[in-house]
């Protein structure tokens, strides 16, 4: 069984008379330790498919098990808990709590799990020393710089050794060479601390990090093979 | 909880112009709401004491200011002789003013022996000896003490009267702490008064078993050969009805205690509101982050409760400070009511607040913990 599978997910938006399908009856796999990269079209849904896998919104259809749990069959608390334990999101801006600081921030998640002050305090210095922030754990937000955030948000991501991560757009709002920082971290969390990770962008380049590359269009999605070649993306659960 | 703290304290600190602002706001309204509380609590203690319950006062029939009403002395010993009548204390009241009054200065005359036999009256300075002593000696209740600034062996003139102070005394009674006793003959003989063999009121102890009610039909059947009329009450209904006037005003402030607890509920959820939709966007990201609704609504109580809570207990404290220090006390009448701190409204001011805290943080609360997760992360 694949760490994630996603079966015949159909997920529709209803605005007036119109009605929206950004997801329809995908299936997907994806096996531990995998970096998948997700492209498309702005609009298709590919937040959407993120917020359906994080179970922080829920499908028309379909089921997703999550290392074997059915998470659209959670309640919305019990469906907190899960993503506590078993989820970390990375948000294009960082969404930080701005009165709370680097060290909080990290923190908060693993406040929720059964962890000892000692414990706590560990992880949270592990998760900022992996983004390279050890000495920035006293600042606020605000003093801390676009790049640095995002550090802050990924460190808070992997801070309670998630199952899985998933990432929209992180790099999609910073400049050039600290994408390419927030790329390279990605990339060395999923090798060295084998952290699956489904990351949204929409720059062929910042897609390049990932192992496998998928395109979301017209509800389907689509196994591309390398990216930025002209091959034919090939049908991948149909 | 209490891992979240940190994070609920910040939050009222980030906008803490805001948060000090109701808390400000929260204070004088219960300041006042445990004042107004005061006077109920006073006003209940007049009318339902033991003491109020187990006296009788003899007034002259159809009087109502200490000024008119006049029996002669002599009535004393005649009443004692009435079944159920433990003891008779003649009393000559002077006051310094007749209407309702924040400031009234009230003088009992008293024979001094009955007066230490027949109330529970303890000196916290001076000594009964010179009160027994000297003629124009006076006890002076703390309250009037605190609110006039006397002290043992100042001289006290309001008036005709002066009288030399030989001791400061606090009674289990409250209202009590806002006379002053003097020696009967003195006030007697004070000029403008003219009152030798006369005294306003005889207040009368009972008998353990004694029906206060057919011991004051008893009295004044036995007095109606006599001189003057009578009628006589229970201490209680004596001083309600002597007070009528202020007991409906009181009636009617207690419904500006509850108007305060109006305030302090609309003033508070306005603030919660305020900053539940100020961060709608962050809450939605907890909860992304695993935070479950069910703790958001705490979260967002808890905030609610403290800052109501800041406010309150400052505002009871205030209370407190002021009804101790002030001696505030209202009177018509001769008759007092005293406005007293106790340990049971601080308990009623604290409770409210708390309450109120919470009532006031479930709708903002409740707000907080339903919006939809993915709709307030897409806001901006
Ligand atoms: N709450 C909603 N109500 C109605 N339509 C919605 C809602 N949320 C999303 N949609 C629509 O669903 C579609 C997919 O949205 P989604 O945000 O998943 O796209 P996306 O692929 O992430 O786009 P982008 O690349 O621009 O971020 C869009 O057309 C959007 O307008
Ligand atoms: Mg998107």
């Amino acid at each position: 069984m694949a760490l994630v599978e996603l079966r015949n997910l159909t997920k529709t938006f209803k605005k007036g008379d119109e009605t929206i399908t950004p997801l329809l009856n995908v299936d997907l796999d994806i096996e531990d330790g995998e970096f998948v990269s997700l492209m498309g079209p702005s609009g298709t849904g590919k937040s959407t498919l993120l917020n359906v896998i994080s179970g922080i919104d829920r499908p028309d259809e379909g089921t997703i098990h999550v290392d074997g749990v059915e998470v659209t069959r959670l309640s919305r608390g019990r469906l907190a808990d899960w993503r506590a334990a078993n989820l970390g999101y990375i948000f294009q801006t960082h969404n930080l709590v701005p009165v709370l600081t680097a060290y909080e921030n990290v923190e908060l998640p693993i406040l929720l799990l059964p962890l000892s002050a000692a414990e706590r305090c560990k992880r949270v210095e592990l998760a900022l020393e992996a983004v390279g922030l050890s000495d920035r754990i006293d600042h606020y937000p605000r003093q801390l710089s676009g790049g640095q955030e995002q550090r802050v948000g990924i460190a808070r991501a992997i801070v309670a050794h998630p199952k899985v991560v998933v990432a929209d757009e992180p790099t999609g709002s910073l400049d050039t060479k600290t994408s390419d920082q927030i790329q390279v971290l990605l990339q060395r969390l999923n090798r060295e601390l084998n952290i699956t990770m489904i990351m949204v962008t929409h720059d062929a380049e910042t897609a390049g990090i990932a192992s496998r590359h998928l395109v979301l269009d017209e509800g389907r999605i689509v196994e591309s093979g390398k990216i930025g070649t002209t091959a034919v993306p090939a049908v991948a659960h149909r | 909880m209490f891992r979240f703290a940190p994070y609920v304290i910040k939050s009222l600190w980030r906008h803490r112009m805001r948060s000090v602002l109701t808390a400000s706001g929260t204070a004088v309204a219960i300041f006042v709401f445990c004042c107004v509380m005061s006077v109920q609590e006073g006003l209940e203690r007049l009318t339902s004491d033991e003491d109020a319950q187990r006296t009788l006062i003899v007034f002259q029939e159809n009087r109502f200011c200490p000024t008119s009403s006049r029996l002669p002395e002599d009535y004393a010993p005649r009443i004692k002789k009435v079944p159920g009548v433990k003891d008779v204390m003649p009393v000559q009241v002077w006051t310094n003013n007749c209407r309702a009054s924040l400031d009234i200065v009230v003088f009992n005359g008293t024979p001094p022996r009955k007066l230490q036999q027949a109330r529970d009256l303890k000196l916290i300075s001076g000594n009964w000896s010179e009160f027994e002593d000297r003629r124009d000696a006076a006890v002076v209740g703390r309250n009037v003490a605190i609110r006039r600034g006397l002290k043992t062996g100042d001289q006290f003139s309001i008036g005709d009267l002066s009288v030399k102070i030989a001791g400061v005394f606090s009674s289990s009674i409250p209202a009590e702490e806002n006379l002053i006793f003097t020696s009967l003959e003195f006030l007697q003989y004070t000029r403008g008064l003219d009152a030798a063999g006369l005294v306003t009121l005889h207040e009368v102890s009972l008998t353990a078993t004694a029906d206060p009610d057919a011991v004051a039909s008893a009295i004044d059947a036995a007095l109606r050969a006599g001189p003057v009329a009578t009628t006589t009450r229970r201490k209680g209904a004596f001083q309600t009805s002597t007070l009528s006037d202020l007991v409906d005003l009181i009636g009617f402030a207690h419904w500006l205690g509850y108007a305060c607890v109006g305030l302090v509920l609309a003033l508070v959820t306005t603030t919660s509101l305020m900053s539940v939709q100020d961060r709608i966007k962050e809450h939605a990201v907890l909860q992304t982050l695993g935070v479950r609704p069910a703790r958001v609504f705490r979260l967002v109580i808890a905030e609610g409760l403290l800052l109501c809570n800041a406010g309150g207990i400052f505002g009871v404290a205030l209370a407190l400070a002021m009804l101790s220090w002030s001696g505030l006390a209202v009177g018509a009448e001769g008759v007092t009511i005293a406005f007293r701190p106790s340990i049971h409204l601080a308990i009623s001011g604290a409770t409210v607040t708390a309450i109120v805290g919470i009532v006031a943080s479930v709708l903002p609360a409740l707000q907080a913990a339903r919006t939809p997760i993915v709709a307030s992360l897409r806001e901006v």
